[in-house]
């Protein structure tokens, strides 16, 4: 497992763009935005649809469950609190229960709480809230939850399938 | 052909060394590019009349530079940004030089990229100590997101997946920049070879991201003159012609980053059709090129934008060195970002021009007149056949510019 996240270095202080997303995260609940017009899901929290530019937005709460779309494996750490965490995983997940009717696809950035050991592009994972005294806001984290049928993953001076 | 093509030149270039650190101020090194580039061009100060300059609120404005040097303006702008920018502002300076609002145009980069902002996201001296929480694009930095290594790392991740890319490959940029480098007097890395077991040996700094594949962070002001064909021909130097460009194009895909169906797809992959049509050439017209190189994947993602290899294929193509001095198509004859220093691009196109003008200020005696041996054994760094470059800039993974010129 990767090391721990020293969230006393993090200060999260949300503008109004994004200070209802953070406070879903206190009830365990991960938010997309929604078009009230349109019902287009996207992500990041942008203050307009960019299907219709409606500004009349909702949030839509997914089940937090998807795939690896891509990862990193951070080696050297740029930021304090991320010091005690390498190597850690970031990953873009994607949503499948965030995807709109016109083929467009949302996709949201995460730390995993595995080690490069389970991770692999395509694996499937689910959202952890990771609660610490340190910090107000909870962060959402991310698990691997299996190993995908077409995983792919990276080895060195290149990669291939998992176990493969 | 664009209605502009070959009307307008660059005249005139200029830098200060590379330094780590500098202990100056970016005014008085944005002083001494701005004052060689009017020195390599014959131009006067008086006879300067625009100013321009690109930067993220980490260095001195225009207005300071020509105050500085007894330079009075008719027009001067800073904007911001980063590696597209030295493009972009040749297209604005033809843009206000052809209506009318000034005769010619510095442009200038001036910044302490390792004692000062570090675009690499660590602080002069080390990981930042808080992290600060509050807009959208702070969001990833909860997620310890934050660096470009990271956000280039992930495309280079998929579009290793998708089409097989391997490190080798991105090593075939690294051993190329550093050989060109190894022949850059200027260059940070001059005395340090690097043979593709040296990069693979590298550690780890993000995977799939060894450390030569990430750029050096360097304390530098460089600088470039454009001015109407007119004056070129009366000037010191043989006159650059600007043949066309993109500025800051950006994707096909309207869509937020990696929310874009193919990630791997760049302002590059629409602005190709802009820069060639308006350029008037083809890919085979192209004798070298530079290719923004903030990491070694930067460089071959653009070349693949812009149409130099088929989608998926730009692995194959840099394999045998493609790249290097000599090559089929040289890229980063300076040593670019990865191994000259970094400049937010604008010493690339420097490099380029000097290229162009048969002049690169190589280890050959009389490179000044335009006289080389082409003897890499020796040190010239000068190709033998330099008639067209295009600069193929970076930015954001949204956005490109680039730029096709010829002597």
């Amino acid at each position: 497992m990767p090391g721990s996240i020293d969230y006393s270095l993090i200060n999260v202080k949300p503008d109004p763009d994004t200070k209802e997303w953070w406070d879903a995260t206190k009830e365990d609940r991960l938010l997309v935005r929604q078009c009230n017009d349109c019902s287009k899901k996207f992500f990041p929290p942008f203050p307009a649809c960019p299907g219709c530019t409606s500004m009349s937005l909702g949030w839509y709460e997914t089940e937090g469950k998807g795939m690896i779309y891509s990862y990193n494996v951070v080696v050297q750490p740029i930021l304090a609190p991320f010091v005690p965490a390498v190597p850690y995983i970031t990953a873009v997940i994607d949503l499948p229960d965030c995807t709109n009717e016109d083929g467009s696809i949302t996709r949201i950035v995460g730390v995993l709480t595995d080690d490069e050991e389970a991770v692999a592009i395509g694996n499937p994972v689910e959202v952890v809230f990771e609660k610490s005294e340190d910090s107000e806001y909870v962060m959402p984290r991310w698990r691997v939850t299996g190993v995908a049928e077409n995983a792919w993953k990276f080895t060195g001076e290149g990669g291939g399938p998992v176990g493969g | 052909m664009g209605a502009l093509t070959d009307k307008y030149c660059i005249v005139g270039v200029g830098e200060t060394p590379h330094m780590r650190p500098s202990n100056r101020t970016t005014l008085s090194m944005a002083c001494e590019a701005v004052r060689n580039a009017m020195a390599d061009s014959g131009l006067d100060p008086s006879e300067i009349s625009g100013m321009t300059s690109y930067q993220y609120g980490d260095s001195c404005d225009s207005a300071a530079v020509a105050s500085s040097l007894g330079i009075r303006l008719d027009y001067a702008v800073d904007i911001i940004g980063g590696g597209n920018s030295t493009e972009t502002l040749v297209a604005h300076a033809i843009g206000l030089i052809e209506a009318g609002y000034c005769r010619n145009m510095v442009i200038f980069r001036s910044m302490n990229g390792r004692s000062g902002l570090r675009f690499g996201g660590q602080d002069p001296d080390g990981p930042v100590p808080v992290t600060n929480v509050s807009s959208i694009s702070d969001m990833w930095d909860a997620w310890g997101f934050t660096t470009p290594a990271q956000h280039h790392g992930l495309t280079c991740m998929r579009y290793m997946r998708d089409y097989g890319l391997t490190s080798r490959h991105l090593g075939e940029v690294a051993v190329a920049h550093r050989r060109h480098a190894n022949l850059n007097p200027k260059s940070i890395f001059y005395d340090r070879p690097l043979s593709m077991d040296d990069y693979l040996k590298g550690r780890w700094v993000s995977k799939p991201f060894r450390l030569f594949d990430c750029c050096l962070e360097t304390d530098v002001a460089a600088a470039i003159i454009v001015a109407p064909r007119e004056w070129a021909y009366n000037l010191k130097q043989p006159p650059v012609f600007i043949m066309g460009g993109t500025a800051r194009t950006q994707t096909p895909d309207a869509s937020y980053r990696w929310n874009r169906e193919k990630i791997h797809y760049v302002g590059a992959n629409y602005g190709r059709h802009r820069l060639f049509g308006m350029s008037g050439v083809t890919h085979d017209d192209i004798d070298f090129v530079s290719a923004y190189d903030a990491f070694t994947f930067t460089s071959l993602i653009l070349l693949e934008g812009y149409g130099f290899a088929p989608e998926g294929e730009i692995g194959d193509f840099v394999e045998g060195g493609t790249l290097q001095i000599d090559g089929k198509l040289p890229s980063n004859l300076s040593g670019g970002h990865l191994s000259e220093g970094y400049t937010h691009g604008i010493a690339m196109v420097i490099e380029n021009v000097r290229q162009l003008r048969h002049r690169t200020d190589d280890s050959c005696p009389g490179w000044r007149e335009g006289k080389h041996t082409y003897d890499r054994e020796k040190g010239c760094r000068q190709l033998k056949k330099a008639e067209i470059a295009a600069c193929l800039a970076w930015g954001t993974e949204t956005e490109s510019s680039a730029m096709i010129i010829r002597r």
